[in-house]
């Protein structure tokens, strides 16, 4: 059905166009210039600012500051469980050994969904981030799994500084060959309920945005 | 509430839509509620713009971008097609309501599916997807927070962006307590809490995750949604399964073209800057630790997309992105609500779209359902000339044309016929002037006309007319002699 269906359909779209099969495609319009970029410490603080207006947390931190921001996390949010990406950088600052040291179960980031979704805290690392909009994107692959940002309640992203993009224009053009791609603006949110803002309904209720000082 | 208004949008309608009637007893309930929510929206809508100076410039590109894909289309389609199955997804070509659903349960049957979650869609809305499902026996879960409440309460959805904004969360309240057999409390953000509980175990258990689109960019076979609860990512990345139905008007050229179209879609409708979260989905998870479906299928929808297309002064209907701001802004709506309309899509673009969908026999009332003050024009982000369209449409409905037949009466055709005739016609006019004040004599009372025979009568129903008084050059001539104060 489905493949009479497609030439039915497009014979239908070209009559009504009155094009023939083959004819040459008109230049598309084109789109607008991308967006100018401020030094990088005014599009980091852009980004932290443009994030906290939409009730996300963002701050500046040094690698010696990871392990007391992390203590802190855990105890604000009585992290019992946590998921992390399995990416060199929060290899490097060591994040599982100090969660595990600080009384955190670490569930493997490939255990079936039910067990993901009783996660407190899931960690990733920001592959972009747009400050205009407080956007991260994050790509994915075998080590970095798409649920870990979304099944627990708290969403910790680490970024480097030059994850920084101007506009969408440049994200797109380096993800546009990945078989996905998630752009994530602040917690997840719904007006619903008699146009009531309310944070939290289906993805994590936090997002929590550290930004290393450094590219190292 | 009438049973008509409450008519949900996933039945066929077996007669006209009658906006008229249906907008004559709208609860009060439901303006109030509008009113204070597009309100909102239109606020917000405003504070973002002002941030952005480019906004004109953006439309205008958005507009040309929207306008050269449709022209292009069965190029961007087969473009579309090759990409997607390239990725490892398949592709599905659905003439009608009747081809997606059957596609959708085909799928459904092969993989044994018992319980499915959707994202809002208005293509699946459109084809009535969730009634076919049901039918053999499957849970269809809505998933988006507005929808799943008017999902338990049976109706349909009373706005395009949020669909159950015209409940009050009392009844929101009682509704939950009765499904969930608790004592569910009025705060919205309880009630919230409650809903992420009880879809979150939906979530977990369902072998089918339901899609509409946002966009399809032709140049990968990339499918774009756009939410901010995070249904979107749950329903697509939970399944094993995922099945998009999308109009085959949902295509843009590239991920260039994408960006513009992204920056007007959020802005315009909610006053967002951007969404919460916006997928990139291309074909199914390439390994599995990546989580994600196994299957990606896409339902390409045509159900009458292809005959707009056909029709020049119509065509620019399908420019529309669905953000939903030409509904926040119409004085119409604002009063009457979504079911008004009568079927899935409501406001200005509804009044365009249902009727080139359904049919003027069956549409014809709704491209009256505007005061053409042109609001919605100003708003769309593509500019969509939707009052340009409307009048096309009233042209349509009254005189028939090269797409449809008239669906206004032949009497009275045949009256306005005559009119037209008589106004332009230099003797004609002239004539009657002289005859028409002897003519009405029967009818008069006091200078006005309360009734008269048909099919004159469609006016008198109504509201009295006024006499004819003279031909009007002698009106004038003596309007001048006289003094002008008198006369009205």
């Amino acid at each position: 059905m489905s493949e009479q269906n497609r030439s039915v359909i497009l014979d239908a779209v070209r009559g009504a166009l009155q094009r023939k099969l083959g004819d040459s495609l008109a230049v598309r319009p084109p789109a607008l210039s991308p967006r100018q970029v401020a030094s990088q410490a005014e599009e980091l603080q852009l980004l932290i600012d443009e994030i906290q207006k939409l009730s996300g947390h963002a701050q500046m931190i040094s690698p010696s500051q990871v392990s007391m921001a992390l203590a802190e996390l855990v105890r604000t949010y009585q992290v019992k469980q946590a998921v992390l990406w399995d990416a060199p950088l929060l290899q490097r600052l060591g994040l599982a050994t100090r969660l595990t040291d600080l009384g955190v179960r670490v569930i493997p980031a490939h255990s079936d969904k039910q067990t993901l979704s009783e996660c407190d805290l899931g960690i990733t690392e920001a592959d972009f981030a747009l400050p205009e909009t407080g956007t991260l994107g994050l790509l994915s692959n075998a080590e970095h799994p798409r649920l870990v940002s979304l099944l627990p309640r708290l969403h910790l992203a680490i970024m480097r500084p030059a994850a920084l993009r101007a506009d969408l224009h440049q994200v797109f053009a380096e993800a546009r060959t990945h078989a996905y791609l998630i752009l994530i603006s602040g917690p997840s949110r719904t007006s619903d309920i008699e146009m009531t803002p309310t944070l939290g309904v289906h993805g994590p209720r936090d997002v929590h945005v550290w930004v290393l000082d450094t590219d190292q | 509430m009438q049973k008509s208004q409450l008519q949900s949008s996933e039945k066929k309608i077996p007669h006209p839509i009658e906006f008229g009637a249906y907008s004559e007893h709208v609860p009060g309930q439901i303006p109030s509620a509008l009113k204070y929510a597009t309100g909102r929206f239109m606020e917000q809508r405003a504070a973002c713009l002002d941030e952005l100076p480019e906004w004109e410039a953006l439309r205008q590109a958005g507009s040309a971008i929207r306008l050269h894909t449709l022209e292009n289309l069965d190029f961007y389609l087969e473009k579309l097609d090759q990409q997607v199955i390239a990725a490892g997804g398949q592709v599905h070509w659905a003439k009608d309501a009747a081809d997606a659903c059957e596609i959708v349960l085909e799928l459904a049957r092969q993989h044994a599916v018992k319980r499915a979650v959707k994202v809002k869609s208005m293509a699946t809305e459109e084809i009535g997807l969730n009634h076919a499902l049901q039918e053999v026996g499957i849970e269809v879960v809505e998933t988006d927070l507005g929808e799943y409440i008017i999902q338990l309460m049976g109706t349909g959805p009373s706005h395009i962006v949020a669909p159950a904004v015209h409940l009050k969360k009392e009844q929101i309240a009682e509704v939950f307590s009765q499904e969930f057999g608790i004592e569910a409390p009025t705060d919205p953000v309880e009630l919230t809490a409650i809903a992420r509980r009880v879809l979150r175990e939906k979530f977990l258990a369902a072998d089918l995750g339901i899609s509409g689109a946002n966009f399809l960019v032709a140049e990968t076979g990339t499918l774009v949604i756009v939410t901010n609860e995070g249904n979107g990512r749950m329903c697509t990345t939970l399944p094993d399964v995922h099945v998009a139905v999308a109009g085959i008007d949902k295509v843009v050229p590239d991920w260039e073209s994408l960006s513009v179209l992204l920056k007007l879609l959020p802005r315009s409708g909610a006053g967002q800057k951007i969404s919460v979260y916006t997928s990139f989905i291309t074909g199914p998870r390439r390994a599995k630790d990546e989580h994600g479906p196994s299957e990606f299928h896409l339902v390409l929808l045509d159900n009458g997309r292809s005959r707009i297309l056909q029709d020049p002064g119509g065509r620019e209907t399908l420019k529309c992105i669905r953000c939903g701001s030409c509904l926040n802004i119409c004085p119409v709506y604002r009063n009457v609500g979504g079911y008004a309309y009568g079927w899935c899509i409501s406001g200005p673009i509804g009044a365009i779209f249902t009727p080139q969908i359904l049919g003027v026999q069956q549409a014809g009332e709704l491209p009256f359902a505007s005061s053409l003050c042109g609001a919605c024009d100003e708003v769309c982000p593509v500019r969509v000339p939707i009052t340009d369209i409307l009048l096309h449409l009233r042209r349509r409905v009254a005189e028939g044309d090269a797409y449809e037949p008239a669906v206004v009466a032949t009497p009275l055709r045949a009256a306005a016929a005559l009119g037209r005739q008589a106004l332009g016609t230099g003797w004609l006019y002239r004539l009657g002037g002289r005859l028409l004040p002897w003519l009405q004599i029967p009818w008069l009372r006091a200078g006005w006309l309360y009734k008269l025979p048909p099919p004159l009568n469609r006016w008198t129903k109504v509201r009295p007319l006024p006499a004819f008084r003279a031909h009007f050059r002698n009106w004038w001539k003596r309007r001048h002699q006289v003094s002008t104060g008198d006369q009205p």
